[in-house]
Order: structure tokens, then C-alpha cells, then sequence
């Protein structure tokens, strides 16, 4: 834990300053998690200022301190599956999406730009971003929580509220999905290629 | 990055992790802008005065539909006095009847045939 439990309770009890602490020690926790989540940096802080806000509205609910850091994620989950939700019918191009010829022009100009080691950042981000955007919401949200963000199977059943056996099943869907998309992007690329 | 996503495609379920790997290191958490905070109190205070203002907009219907129960029951109970109950008609029509079989009666005793 980031916060002594203490401070925890006291927020619970409604000390605005103790609330104030808690949200300046995990807001760059939780707003990286919601980059790597939703993809889209303009929008990171407008969702966590939502994830701190239903924690705010929400903290006398909680049970104990001890169970603060997976319920804080349950609250981060939440609010960018919504945003995800929301944003679902909006086209975006992404590097997966253009041909070959595009991503080489749109390369050479950004590497008048940036040097060589963002752009490989840049392309590595857009690629798995293209390949989160082929699957679901869910299937995103929980294998960035896991292959990402690096969570167990046991902070993932608070999270998530279910048996570790029902965990496993989802991700190996989820992986599938991906794996299958991960391999028709690269057959797609191959072709353009061709 | 092109070396790599050969890689990636010779063995998909480890090139899928080492991307997710790299993609962890490429997307590092982003400091919060300064005005992080003073936009998240902001909107903490806007719900607070919505949920106040909700709050005393319901105490003031409920305050309004009472009233109005109210008034309707001070309005209809002098009116529901004033007209007679089924009971009360039957019972006034009985004794109008019994007046009335009297008068034969007594007429049938003044004329004998």
C-alpha cells in the first residue's frame, strides 16, 4: 500500500485532507494504468478525475482499508470500460489500419521529428493499440491488467469479484482473441506487402 | 522494431508478451497536470451542489403534494358533509312513506263508503 491505512479510515470518515493524500500518493499509479487502458493520453485525466471522484462519493462503502488498493482498481476499471464503451463508434486510423506506403510516409515524417527511440516507442504503441481495438472492452481491460499492468491471479479475484478458476478462463479467451488478431495483422501487413 | 516484429510473427504467443513488455516500458505513467487537483475538487463540489440542489427540489415537491393533500381533504370534507349518505336518503324516504300510508289511512276513516 502507497498510504498508511490510518489515513485511509480518515478519509472514509469524511477528512478532506486525509482524501487529498491518498489521491496525490495513487493518481500517477492510477493514471497509467488508465493510459495503458483506454490508449488515448488527451483523455487520461478526465477518467481519473472520475476514478477519484466515485471514490470519493463511494468511500464510506468500504469495508475495511485493507481492501483499498483492489477496490481502487475495481473503481479504475469501471470508468474506463465506460469510457471505452462510449467511445466505441468512434473511428480512429491507427498504424494497423493503412497500408504499408502510408506507414513509411507517415514514419518519415515523424522521424524528422522525433528520434529514433521514440519512434520505436511510438510504433510499439500503436501497434498493440491496433490490436487491443480488435477485441472487446472486457478482454482488453483484463489482459492489460494482467499482461501490463502486471497483477496476479489473486489481486485480479478482488478485482474482479470471481474464483481464480473463472479468471483463467477468461484470459486464455482473451489471449486467444488476440493472438488471433495479432496474427491477422501480421498476415495483413505481409500482404499489403506483397 | 522491424527485426522484432519478425520475432513476433515466427512465435506469436511469446512475441505477444515481449510486445506487451515493451509496451509497458514504451507507455510510462504520466505525471498529472497541475491542475489535476483543483479540476478534481471542482467537480467534487458541482455533484455536491447538484445532489443538494436535487435534494431540496424532492423536499419541496414532497413539501407541495403534502400541502395539496391537505388542502383537497379541507375542501372536500364540508362537501361530503353536506350531501346526505345513501342511509340517510333511504331513511328520509322510509318516513316519507309512512306519512303517506297515514293520509290513506286516515282518508279511507273520514269517507266510509
Amino acid at each position: 500500500m502507497l498510504v498508511e491505512p490510518e489515513l485511509i479510515t480518515r478519509a472514509r470518515e469524511g477528512d478532506d485532507g486525509a482524501f487529498n493524500q491518498v489521491v496525490q500518493a495513487y493518481r500517477k499509479r492510477i493514471l497509467g494504468t488508465i493510459a495503458r487502458l483506454i490508449g488515448r493520453p488527451e483523455d487520461v485525466e478526465d477518467v481519473g478525475q472520475e476514478v477519484f471522484l466515485r471514490l470519493y462519493y463511494s468511500l464510506d462503502q468500504l469495508r475495511s482499508p485493507e481492501v483499498f488498493e483492489p477496490w481502487l482498481y475495481r473503481l479504475t476499471v469501471n470508468s474506463a470500460y465506460d469510457y471505452l464503451r462510449r467511445h466505441r463508434r468512434r473511428p480512429e486510423a491507427r498504424m494497423a489500419d493503412l497500408s504499408e506506403q502510408q506507414v513509411i510516409m507517415a514514419d518519415a515524417a515523424a522521424g524528422a521529428k522525433l528520434d529514433h527511440e521514440e519512434q520505436r516507442r511510438g510504433r510499439i504503441r500503436d501497434m498493440v493499440g491496433a490490436l487491443m481495438s480488435a477485441v472487446s472492452e472486457q478482454d482488453r481491460i483484463l489482459l492489460t491488467l494482467k499482461e501490463i499492468e502486471g497483477l496476479s491471479l489473486k489481486e485480479l479475484e478482488k478485482v474482479y469479484r470471481v474464483n481464480e478458476n473463472a479468471l483463467k478462463v477468461r484470459l486464455f479467451r482473451a489471449r486467444q482473441r488476440v493472438l488471433k488478431a495479432f496474427e491477422a495483422s501480421a498476415g495483413k501487413t505481409a500482404g499489403a506487402g506483397v | 522494431m522491424g527485426d522484432s516484429m519478425s520475432q513476433d510473427r515466427e512465435v506469436p504467443a511469446d512475441g505477444l508478451a515481449r510486445l506487451f513488455g515493451a509496451y509497458r516500458e514504451a507507455c510510462p505513467d504520466p505525471e498529472p497536470g497541475g491542475d489535476f487537483m483543483p479540476q478534481l475538487w471542482q467537480r467534487i463540489e458541482d455533484r455536491r451542489a447538484f445532489s443538494y440542489s436535487l435534494k431540496r427540489l424532492a423536499k419541496g415537491v414532497i413539501t407541495a403534494a403534502a400541502a395539496a393533500a391537505l388542502a383537497m381533504a379541507l375542501f372536500l370534507a364540508p362537501q361530503h358533509r353536506a350531501s346526505p349518505s345513501y342511509l340517510e336518503l333511504l331513511a328520509a324516504g322510509q318516513s316519507h312513506d309512512n306519512i303517506a300510508d297515514t293520509e290513506i289511512v286516515q282518508s279511507s276513516y273520514e269517507n266510509p263508503r
